[in-house]
């Protein structure tokens, strides 16, 4: 049994087709990426399976659970961690309160532990604050723990999303376009910094991503989506020597063109 | 010496009123344009357990806290899932209509003609511990898991879910909270007028109370707290004026509006840390 098991998801808005039948799956431990062009459905599939929008059909396992039909918050805590292409911080919290958020849902005290001081409300009080403190520097943001999101550069801000979705605990953790914006050397410390968090935790990652070097060197399988249907699936080489890829992201070479 | 003693009072009473509007719009974001109705509630359901059923007080504060959380959780069940502008539609409806359930069960109520005779059990140092614990019951509530929560929900709601994040349920259990607050305000307010009438709730105090926690910026509780001194005294201040009055205070507060945009303290809090702080700046900023 996969760790992740998604079969046949299909999703349409009025009518387009954005994600047509997609199956795939990922094993524990393991990078699997999703490419395609702008508009093929990458993101909506990201979308389909973290429960933002209701599937048309299909089926999402997760460890041979249905994921399909629950609240976006319950599919999160049975193990699916993301972060968002166009980021999303908190951000009338700090750097160090956004990550806290996202361990917060597994907290168990309440109002009556918090009004009289009890011990389960300060001893988690202290547990949430030192874990999202490791977080942090696990992506090296532990001297920037009381500033704002905002107050910190693009690159620093993609790495804060990432220490805010390891926070929620996930066993498959979805990265969408996690190296957009950031520069040739930012990218090479990504690429290691995601190889290091995978070993660290032993997670399935998907990562929705254009930059080929990412994709490339992370991943063990990669999924390419074209108008939201599956059009090629393999390893690197594989998709590298794939012509049909090729001609959905440059276009059909033609014939008149050539000398 | 009385008269700043009841304005004392009155600022009290008030403040426990906008720390309830202060977690439902502060903390979370959203419009009750309703609040007052719960602080009715509290008030007429204290005075009727008392004046009518001869209850004891303790208790009778008790039920009055736990109607104005019923109320609050009539309004929430079906209000919390709903986009944030029609939550103000409907805590505003809910507020009149409890005004007008109010004038118009005068058997119970005495309608328009409002209760009399409550005893009067609100006193200054009454006002003062209770001040206190509220504020001190909404501070802890802000810097748990539930305030941190609620400010990630505000500023963006599909994240904090994709967090793991019940939204749903802690914008209801915020909603009782803020009713049991803005409910046992209603009941001191009562027991200090010692008369309470139907009028004294409409929306115009719940409208005011959501002025006062922008004037004191939305984030901040410190603010809250300032803002509800300042806008409670202003118009004691401004009486020389007469007529003048609400005009001035209306300019004061669009002005605060408008060039402080994010109220007098914005996000900042008055806490050691920010105060070293500040002290720090003054010290370094060349001039």
């Amino acid at each position: 049994m996969s760790l992740l098991e998604v079969r046949n998801l299909t999703k349409s808005f009025g009518g387009v087709r954005a994600v047509d039948d997609f199956s795939f799956g990922a094993e524990q431990g393991e990078i699997v990426g999703i490419i395609g062009p702008n508009g093929a459905g990458k993101t909506t599939a990201f979308n389909l399976i973290t429960g933002v929008y209701p599937l048309d059909r299909g089926s999402i396992l997760l460890e041979g659970k249905e994921l399909a039909g629950k609240e976006q918050f319950e599919i999160t805590r049975s193990g699916i961690g993301r972060t968002f292409q166009n980021i999303r911080l908190f951000k009338g919290l700090s750097v160090l309160e956004n990550v806290m958020t996202a361990a917060d849902p597994y907290s168990p005290y309440g109002l009556f532990s918090l009004f009289t001081l009890g011990a389960a409300f300060r001893r988690r009080e202290r547990e949430v604050r030192a874990a999202a403190m490791e977080y942090l520097a696990l992506v090296g943001l532990e001297k920037y723990a009381d500033e704002k999101p905002s107050n910190l550069p693009y690159g620093l801000q993609r790495k804060l999303e990432i220490a805010r979705a390891l926070a929620t605990g996930p066993k498959v953790l979805l990265l969408d376009e996690p190296a957009a914006g950031l520069n040739p050397s930012e990218v090479r410390e990504f690429i290691g910094l995601v190889g290091e968090l995978r070993e660290r935790f032993g997670f399935a990652v998907l990562v929705i991503e254009h930059r080929m070097e990412v994709i490339m060197t992370l991943c063990s399988r990669i999924y390419v989506l074209n108008f939201g249907k599956l059009l090629a699936s393999g390893t690197p080489a594989e998709i590298r020597a794939n012509h049909e890829v090729t001609e959905a992201y440059i276009g059909k070479e033609d014939a008149s063109c050539s000398v | 010496m009385d008269y700043f003693v009841s304005t004392v009072i009155f600022t009290g009473i008030a403040l426990i009123g906008v720390l309830g509007v202060y977690l439902i719009t502060g903390l979370t974001g959203l419009f009750s344009l309703g609040q007052a109705a719960f602080m009715a509630i509290g008030g007429y359901v204290s005075a009727v357990l008392i004046r009518n059923y001869n209850v004891p007080v303790v208790p009778a504060v008790a039920l009055a806290i736990v109607a104005a959380m019923l109320a609050a959780l009539l309004v929430g069940l079906p209000t919390v899932r709903l986009r944030r502008d029609y939550i103000s539609l409907v805590t505003l409806g809910f507020g009149e209509a409890i005004v007008a359930l109010l004038n118009n069960s005068a058997n119970i109520t005495g309608g328009a003609m409002g209760i009399s005779g409550i005893p009067q059990l609100t006193t200054l140092p009454v006002v003062l511990v209770s001040v206190v614990v509220c504020l001190a019951l909404v501070i802890l509530y802000k810097n748990s898991k539930y305030g941190r929560q609620c400010l990630a929900l505000r500023s963006d709601e599909l994240a904090a879910k994709s967090m793991g994040i019940d939204v749903y349920r802690l914008k209801l259990i915020t909603f009782l909270f803020a009713g049991a607050l803005t409910g046992y305000s209603g009941v001191l307010f009562g027991f200090y007028t010692t008369y309470l009438e139907p009028a004294a709730f409409n929306w115009i105090i719940s409208a005011e109370w959501t002025i006062i926690v922008f004037v004191g910026g939305v984030n901040s509780l410190t603010g809250t707290v300032l803002a509800t001194i300042l806008l409670t005294w202003l118009p004691e201040f401004l009486r020389f004026a007469s007529e003048w009055r609400v005009a001035i205070y209306c300019v004061i507060v669009l002005l605060i509006v408008n060039y402080r945009t994010a109220g007098i303290m914005g996000e900042r809090e008055l806490s050691p840390k920010t105060l070293r702080r500040l002290l720090g700046r003054t010290k370094e900023a060349p001039r």
